[in-house]
């Protein structure tokens, strides 16, 4: 019992940063209609960011939250800006390609400028973990869970409530009458974009403070956030979420049960499961 | 007197593709052997992805079963190479029927997304098996003979593209290239899209399971990661679309020249070729998005222009 509330907890624990991770790339998807094979890419970029801010700079990875996501906004915003936007009326192929080639160019930078070694961001407190009720907490992991939530959630209000995001939701349900109302979509796609990079930042950032870094991360990581967007939906922010934490306790609970080694067998089962049986999400309304 | 020349030029050029072995040097005979087994898995991914439209990542599932295919029966259960081929074969075919006829209710991103992850799925499906070798892998008995895999890849090579040759010019083919345009036009007209689209992805299953048994006999050596690997599916699609996906001769030719390029590149500079196959795709996908066959029927007309008409067209 004690182990399997443990498992649980690593599940959740994980799920909030599956949910960060995905969040990007789902609303991304959602207003842009680009699925972005080069997310993952993104992330990677974002936990080296918090690395060299940390191993040159002695900058806190927490601190480096905001930095992480300013660079990738930037980068975000010009690739769109300038490259994306290019072929935004293509069909769905060359969208997945030119992302896949952009991942394949930034990998290979990487591979590159940072070398191919395994790089971990080790904080003073990277050890440090309390227990509540009876289940041990790794500190990192819970703060890195909460700030994914938060973020989240963060997003989700400024979709819902602000001017910026009504324009983000009209240009995703109908470009040419959001244009009617004066929305600029060049530079809403351009914001769109960055706001995904930058969340990708983010979930690079944490990634990096519980993972170790490598310039071939991105693929899996782009595949997981596949499936939580599945899974959870794109019809609502918080679709990530539900997908998120569904996956990280999947995971959790198949390498205990089944074996380390299903873990990917289990969550795109389900995926293609959700697929065939809820193409919109979980959460979506029925097809 | 043209036009019967036309029908000539493929036979001429597959003969003298049948010479190669004879002439080349070893090292030119395993880039044949690349080079026409990618061919051979674009041309096949040509017949779902451009024909019938619907962009499979799962192409990888088809040339992975292949290969476990024929190392299976080879190594554990010491048939020869033909009957390995068949169970590859065989296995991709049922495979594309059982998992295909549900996929293919799926469009868009959808159906991309859930190949993709069946592909994953795959890898750990069979890194689990104990008669696949689990994660290690399996080896295969070594056969000395780049010159009869090369003859086997060029048959292989020939094989497919006659079948997309037919497909291009029958009522099949006519029922795909109505589901790529519009599905729901198509099912009125009285095509049997659920029938159509599993034949399209059965035959290219067929095919690709066919190539990578013919690698996996070559290398004599398969894992799951390398099996079911997702890149080599995104280089069939990319071979077939910067070659012209739909047409008949687009994905033979993208697959020359991509692999060329990239065969020249990793001898020139080693560590920045992928970076430079990488750059070819992202500038290729902007200013040629409708393949080299396109470039060659407008260029003429159209010069330079065709390339900004091509941005202009897809831009915001």
């Amino acid at each position: 019992m004690a182990l399997l509330l443990q498992i649980l907890v690593n599940g959740v624990l994980l799920g909030g940063l599956y949910a960060l991770m995905a969040l990007g790339l789902a609303l991304v998807w959602g207003v842009l209609n680009i699925v972005n094979l080069a997310h993952g890419a993104f992330i990677m970029l974002g936990a080296y960011v918090s690395f060299y801010l940390f191993t040159l700079l002695q900058v806190d990875p927490f601190a480096a939250l905001p930095l992480c996501m300013l660079s990738l906004f930037c980068f975000g915003y010009l690739l769109q800006r300038h490259v994306l936007n290019l072929i935004v009326r293509a069909p769905m192929f060359n969208t997945l390609l030119l992302t896949f080639g952009l991942d394949v160019v930034l990998m290979y930078l990487a591979q590159i400028v940072f070398s191919a070694d395994f790089r971990v961001v080790n904080p003073s407190y990277a050890g440090a973990n309390f227990s509540v009720a009876g289940a041990t907490i790794p500190l990192v992991r819970a703060v890195a869970f909460a700030v994914a939530l938060t973020l989240t959630l963060a997003v989700w209000l400024v979709l819902v409530h602000t001017r910026l995001g009504r324009a983000v939701r009209a240009c995703a349900q109908n470009l040419v009458a959001a244009r009617l109302y004066g929305v600029e979509p060049r530079t809403v796609y351009a914001l769109t974009f960055g706001l995904g990079a930058a969340l990708a930042g983010a979930a690079g950032d944490l990634y990096g403070v519980v993972s170790q870094i490598s310039p071939y991360i991105g693929d899996a990581l782009t595949a997981k956030s596949f499936a939580i967007s599945i899974i959870g939906g794109l019809e609502n922010p918080l679709g990530v979420v539900i997908g998120g934490l569904f996956l990280g306790i999947l995971e959790s609970l198949t390498s205990l049960y089944v074996g380390p080694t299903y873990t990917d067998v289990a969550s795109f089962g389900v995926l293609v499961l959700v697929l065939i049986l809820r193409p919109k999400g979980l959460l979506g309304r029925a097809a | 007197m043209t036009r019967r020349l036309l029908w000539f030029a493929p036979l001429v050029a597959l003969a003298a593709l049948a010479t190669v072995p004879w002439l080349a040097s070893p090292a030119l005979i395993q880039f044949g052997i690349t080079t026409l087994l990618l061919a051979t898995l674009a041309q096949a991914w040509n017949i779902i992805g451009g024909f019938a439209g619907y962009a499979s990542f799962g192409n990888s599932v088809f040339y992975g079963l292949g290969g476990y295919g024929t190392a299976i029966a080879m190594v554990q259960l010491h048939l020869p190479f033909g009957v390995g081929l068949a169970l590859g074969a065989a296995l991709a075919v049922v495979f594309a029927l059982l998992l295909g006829l549900p996929v293919l209710r799926l469009r868009g991103h959808y159906f991309a997304i859930a190949t993709l992850a069946l592909a994953e799925a795959m890898t750990g499906i069979v890194a689990n098996l104990d008669i696949a070798g689990r994660n290690i892998g399996l080896v295969l008995p070594l056969l000395k003979g780049d010159a009869l895999f090369y003859e086997l890849s060029l048959g292989l090579l020939a094989l497919v593209t006659l079948t997309v040759f037919w497909i291009s010019r029958s009522r099949f083919g006519f029922g795909l290239i109505a589901i790529r345009e519009d599905e729901d036009a198509a099912a009125v007209m009285g095509v049997n899209t659920t029938l159509y689209k599993a034949a399209a992805f059965t035959l290219a299953g067929f095919f690709s399971a066919l190539a990578g048994g013919i690698h996996t006999y070559w290398i004599t050596f398969l894992d799951p990661i390398s099996a079911f690997d997702i890149t080599l599916n995104v280089m069939m699609i990319i071979m077939a679309i910067f070659g012209g996906a739909g047409s008949i001769f687009g994905p033979l030719i993208g697959a020359l020249l991509l692999a060329s390029i990239s065969e020249v590149l990793s001898t020139e500079v080693t560590n920045l070729a992928s970076l430079f196959f990488g750059l070819v795709i992202v500038v290729a996908v902007i200013f040629m998005p409708r393949g080299l066959a396109d470039v060659m029927r407008r260029f003429k007309r159209l010069g330079w222009r065709y390339f900004s008409q091509n941005v202009r067209e897809n831009r915001l």
